[in-house]
């Protein structure tokens, strides 16, 4: 083997970490860190190549590591943050999350609001604005927080939420005040980022779920749904195989339906529900799996929850659907990436945030056939019992 | 370096209803504007603004939220722009004139910022933000006084708010009053807790008190809730410098520049730390960097002005102090100090001493000043009193610390030596609590130089270091005369004098193993390899020549280099090393009586330097037996006092040179001196000095004892 430069050995460090090749880039920066010593970005790679392989808390060692000696990297801090919080330790986890809006790619998203924010102290007789950021999902997932930060507060609050899921907060207790993103909010003393809540108020572990469900239906729709739904036969199980395609995980968070055809069984009727340009998929659907198309006809997300509300179950790759099944305390099954959002944590099969989830994860890098068969099987036992009753 | 906390301000403005409607007025869409702004929602509140600017061109209100939204958006110039425009209504409200001068001085233009505060509080002297905006410029501007005035009304109306007890923190800690400053601080955050900024002046403020393990907390504390606090590294990195880890100080440093390349103050630190760590030529880049990018500020001209004076470019040195003394900065009395301490190594010390005492008119706390003066000047009894004075009010550990050792020099001046001692011992006291520093660590390691260095190891590398003739060493105890050597040395055409250079330390301390580590000193001779020698040797000599003109012989006076002279005769097999003596007690309470700009851990305890000055002479009786007479010779002080002629003549022989009268009018040598004796070898050699301590002997027993130590062994 002849001997590579530093250059050349971070290059093919990097290489192999795009192709996946995880113990290869593993070698190679360990190499270049003989001696315990080595340039910070060698050290960056490494934990990289450590997370990708599973092997966290050896991950969070290294990135504990940088943060001490360059505190001033708050890339490496986020990283840090999502490591922390993967694998449950939200207190510190929570603090490191405040970096999200400080990353070279994010610091435009910022929103520059002209009042402190929001650290948990009372709040009596002053007003609390509460807005909502990026996903639809962390929406779902943090909107139960909004009711324990007026009690916690004591303050008046005023939440401003994207116009999707504006019905949801209307229905919901606990929320003096409501506007529309983009839209002028009433007077505030204080804000904070919906996600931000969690580093405010201390969230810690024993606090989840709280209340399940904490969103509730449209019940018109529901009752559109369930006369729309009612002649399918079978468990009926809703699919979505991919999440916005701008994430900046879709890659290894999404499928394409024809890797589902595994799911196909006789007597089962598969909803598709999925949304966004990958929903054409479900006019070509997979050999032997019925799929009734309902994407054209779900018109916003309270369609979507009606749609939960009636039907037997949802399978989903990690999107905002999963939360909205959650929240309203619906059966869903999750399928996870080996190294899946730091809020599904690592090895479990359920989940704090919401009783009602089943998560099926891959057992190793990619491997979605694996899911595939383990949820064919829980699904047939499903199968089986529906005939049964 | 404090930080100030006062963003601009919006006006208050009623709620407008949640939904838009379709046809606004102009005063509603204004209205509407600034709480899109207020809500961080920036698009809608800048397409309002240009909606009204469509319809009314110029419109005030507009323009002033525009320059708001820039400003938000980090782009100070486009922010004062609209911002200025937005003032040149002649019915534009004082709010405008209290954010523009927030925004000019944001981007130093410290001159321009005080005349729009001074509007703004005449125009509306209710307007809280414009009281502490302006209180905020004088500040900088170093015009405590007014400040503080203004900061003190601020307080007095909003008594609740952290940023207000943070601002006037800064004024008092600027006018010295620490323990006030404090309390400011602790206030600030008391009521906030994250306060990161709070954190970080009170580091520094700590740090300015000499409390470096609270000061390290308080900034480590406030880099973990702020980690873009860029401020809070620099006051890390002077806490380092105040530890004598000028390595550590770098590194933050460096974790700064990885953000901030471009930090005028980050740049200003590093110069300061390159500079006295012997890397003039970084320094000076550093510094030149500095003050490219922030052309109006004192503190980067005074950098540059000392990191030039370092390259004995003294008139461009003197040209960047003038530039420095004529920009608006919170402490001018400390360029005309830098100015004046130039001067002095020039020789100019007529100048300096103006220069002094304008630093003195301007405030008479200035420490530096008095200790300056006190190298150049006789005091008298009035001016004894009022440093007791100024030494009795004062609470900065440095400045502490130069009063002391002034009013010591001072009270022997009109005939108190007791009192002078007293002061003498505190100022000692005061240094040495500041640092670590182990007498048995360092008898330990001088001794394992000792066992390193042997015969069998001379002979094994005999002949392989680089063969230049040109490097000169003077070597010994500090104090010990190795400066007039120099002097006198150096007054020959053929002989560059270069100062005391940490080169060869440098060297030595870089010197790493296969894990990149360094090995240490002397342990790294086990594992030099013959190819090394050549190389190191070749990498001094290059190193010295590059710092002067060509010469014969070039002269490192570094007197620590006393540890390193059996390594030198190893690399530089023809470099001559002139080892200076003089009587111990005279040396070691000399070195007493100063107050080094360097490091010189074991100056500053009577025993210690006792004890560091046996093991001097143990190394130096075994460098005696090891290196060849023509390589190493030893000149006693006392000697050079009584026969100069002599002595010179001797000298310059060894250094293999031809003899010229030019060595014996030494003290007419103009070239810039920068050590701490460079008052004496301007003079004509005086007798004065030899036995001084005679009169204090009561006093000097510790010395006595551990000096008698080492004779009884």
């Amino acid at each position: 083997m002849t001997t590579l430069t530093p250059q050349q050995a971070e290059r093919e460090a990097r290489q192999a970490l795009a192709a996946n090749q995880f113990e290869t880039a593993e070698a190679l920066a360990r190499a270049l860190l003989a001696g315990g010593r080595g340039p910070l970005q060698i050290w960056a790679l490494l934990a990289t190549a450590l997370r990708r392989q599973g092997r966290i808390e050896e991950t969070r060692t290294i990135q504990q590591m940088l943060v001490d000696a360059a505190p001033q990297n708050v890339e490496l801090r986020f990283d840090l943050a999502e490591t922390l919080l993967l694998q449950g330790e939200f207190d510190r986890g929570w603090r490191e999350y405040r970096f999200r809006y400080s990353l070279p790619h994010t610091t435009r998203l910022e929103r520059h609001v002209q009042t402190p924010r929001w650290e948990g102290e009372p709040l009596p007789g002053k007003t609390l604005l509460i807005h909502d950021e990026q996903g639809y999902g962390d929406t779902f997932q943090f909107l139960r927080m909004v009711p324990w930060a007026k009690k916690k507060s004591g303050a008046r609050v005023v939440l401003q939420i994207s116009r999707e899921l504006y019905p949801f907060a209307r229905r919901m207790k606990g929320i003096d005040a409501l506007v529309v993103r983009g839209e002028v909010p009433p007077p505030f003393d204080t804000h904070c980022e919906m996600m931000s809540l969690p580093m405010a108020m201390g969230l810690k572990m024993t606090d989840l779920p709280g209340r399940i469900p904490y969103l509730s239906l449209d019940q018109a729709r529901v009752r559109h749904w369930r006369k729309r739904l009612a002649d399918l036969p079978g468990p009926r199980v809703a699919l979505v195989w991919a999440g916005r395609p701008n994430h900046f995980n879709d890659a290894n968070r999404s499928v394409r339906l024809p890797d589902l055809a595994g799911l196909g069984m006789p007597d089962v009727t598969f909803l598709a529900v999925q949304q966004g340009p990958k929903a054409v998929e479900a006019a070509s659907p997979p050999a032997g799996m019925r799929l009734v198309d309902l994407s054209g006809e779900i018109r916003d997300f309270d369609d979507t929850a009606a749609i939960l509300s009636v039907i037997d179950l949802l399978i989903s790759v990690d999107s905002s659907p999963v939360h909205l099944a959650g929240a309203l305390g619906r059966p869903a099954w999750v399928m996870l990436p080996f190294i899946p959002d730091w809020r599904w944590l690592m090895k479990r099969a359920d989940t704090p945030w919401y009783p009602s989830l089943r998560l099926f994860r891959q057992p190793a890098w990619g491997d979605w056939p694996a899911v595939v068969q383990a949820m064919a099987e829980e699904l047939a036992q499903l199968r089986q019992a529906s005939a049964l009753s | 370096m404090p930080r100030k906390a006062k963003a601009p301000a919006a006006p208050e403005t009623p709620a407008a209803a949640v939904s838009q409607p379709q046809v606004m007025s102009i005063e509603q869409a204004i209205a509407l504007a600034y709480q899109h702004w207020n809500a961080g929602q920036t698009a809608q509140a800048e397409q309002l603004c240009q909606q009204v600017l469509h319809v009314w061109p110029e419109h005030g209100d507009a323009l002033h939220l525009l320059g708001l939204l820039a400003h938000t958006q980090g782009n100070l110039s486009l922010a004062i722009d609209y911002v200025q425009r937005a003032c040149a209504a002649p019915s534009a409200p004082a709010l405008f004139y209290s954010n523009l001068t927030e925004m000019l001085r944001g981007s130093g233009r410290l001159a321009e910022a005080e005349k729009a505060g001074r509007r703004a509080v005449a125009l509306d002297s209710q307007l809280i933000t414009g009281w502490s905006n302006l209180g905020i410029v004088l500040q900088e501007a170093g015009k405590l006084d007014e400040s503080l005035v203004c900061l003190r009304r601020v307080i007095e109306r909003v008594p609740d708010s952290p940023e207000n007890h943070n601002n006037l923190g800064n004024t008092l800690a600027r006018l010295g009053r620490l323990q006030e400053a404090r309390r400011e601080y602790k206030a600030a955050i008391g009521l906030k807790p994250s306060y990161s900024v709070a954190h970080s002046n009170l580091a520094k403020l700590l740090n300015d008190l000499g409390e470096t393990g609270p000061a390290m907390a308080e900034a480590r504390q406030a880099i973990e809730i702020e980690p873009r606090n860029l401020d809070a590294y620099i006051n890390i990195a002077a806490i380092c410098l105040a530890r004598s880890d000028p390595d550590e100080a770098l590194r933050w440093l460096d974790n700064l520049a990885s953000v901030a390349p471009n930090h005028p103050g980050g740049l200003v630190s590093r110069a300061r730390i390159l500079k006295d760590g012997d890397r003039p030529g970084e320094a000076l880049e550093a510094a030149r960097q500095a003050v490219a990018v922030a052309p109006q500020s004192g503190e980067a001209h005074e950098m540059l002005a000392q990191c030039l004076a370092r390259h004995d470019q003294s008139e461009e040195a003197l040209a960047s102090y003038d530039r420095a003394i004529a920009l608006p900065s919170p402490r001018p009395e400390d360029k005309l100090v830098g100015k004046g301490s130039l001067l002095v190594e020039l020789g100019h010390t007529e100048q300096a001493r103006a220069l002094f005492d304008q630093a003195l008119k301007i405030n008479p706390g200035t420490a530096g000043a008095w200790f300056n003066r006190s190298e150049l000047e006789r005091f008298d009894a009035a001016e004894i009193a009022r440093m007791e004075g100024l030494l009795a009010a004062t609470e900065i550990h440095d400045d502490r610390i130069m009063l002391e050792f002034a009013l010591a020099k001072g009270w022997r001046d009109v005939g108190d030596d007791e009192r002078g001692f007293a002061h003498l011992a505190e100022g000692n006291r005061l240094k040495r609590a500041s640092f670590e520093y182990d007498a048995a660590a360092t008898d330990h390691w001088i001794s394992s130089i000792i066992e390193t260095f042997t015969e069998a190891m001379r002979d094994r590398f005999a002949g392989l270091g680089d063969p230049s003739p040109v490097p000169v060493f003077i070597i010994g105890m500090p104090r010990s005369g190795t400066t007039l050597v120099e002097q006198i040395l150096s007054s020959h055409p053929l002989v560059h004098g270069a100062g005391e250079l940490k080169t060869l330390q440098g060297m030595v301390d870089h010197i790493s193993g296969p894990d990149m580590r360094p090995i240490g000193y002397p342990k790294l001779l086990d594992s030099l390899l013959d190819t090394d020698l050549p190389r190191l040797g070749r990498y001094y000599v290059g190193h010295v020549a590059s710092l002067g003109p060509a010469s014969a012989r070039i002269i490192d006076k570094m007197p620590a280099n006393f540890l390193y002279a059996g390594l030198i005769n190893l690399l530089l097999p023809n470099a001559r090393i002139i080892h200076c003596r003089r009587d111990p007690v005279d040396t070691c309470f000399s070195c007493y009586t100063k107050l080094f700009q360097g490091e010189q851990r074991f100056a500053y305890d009577l025993a210690e330097l006792g004890r560091f000055h046996c093991g001097h002479d143990r190394l130096m009786a075994h460098w005696r037996t090891l290196l060849p007479a023509d390589r190493l010779t030893d000149v006693a002080y006392e000697d050079v006092v009584n026969d100069l002629d002599g002595e010179a003549r001797r000298l310059v022989a060894f250094l293999g040179l031809e003899w010229n009268d030019a060595c014996l009018e030494f003290w007419k040598n103009r070239r810039p001196v920068h050590t701490a004796s460079v008052n004496q070898v301007r003079q004509p050699i005086y007798r004065s000095s030899v036995g001084r301590w005679k009169a204090l002997a009561g006093h000097l027993q510790p010395l006595l004892d551990s000096l008698a130590g080492e004779v009884k062994k």
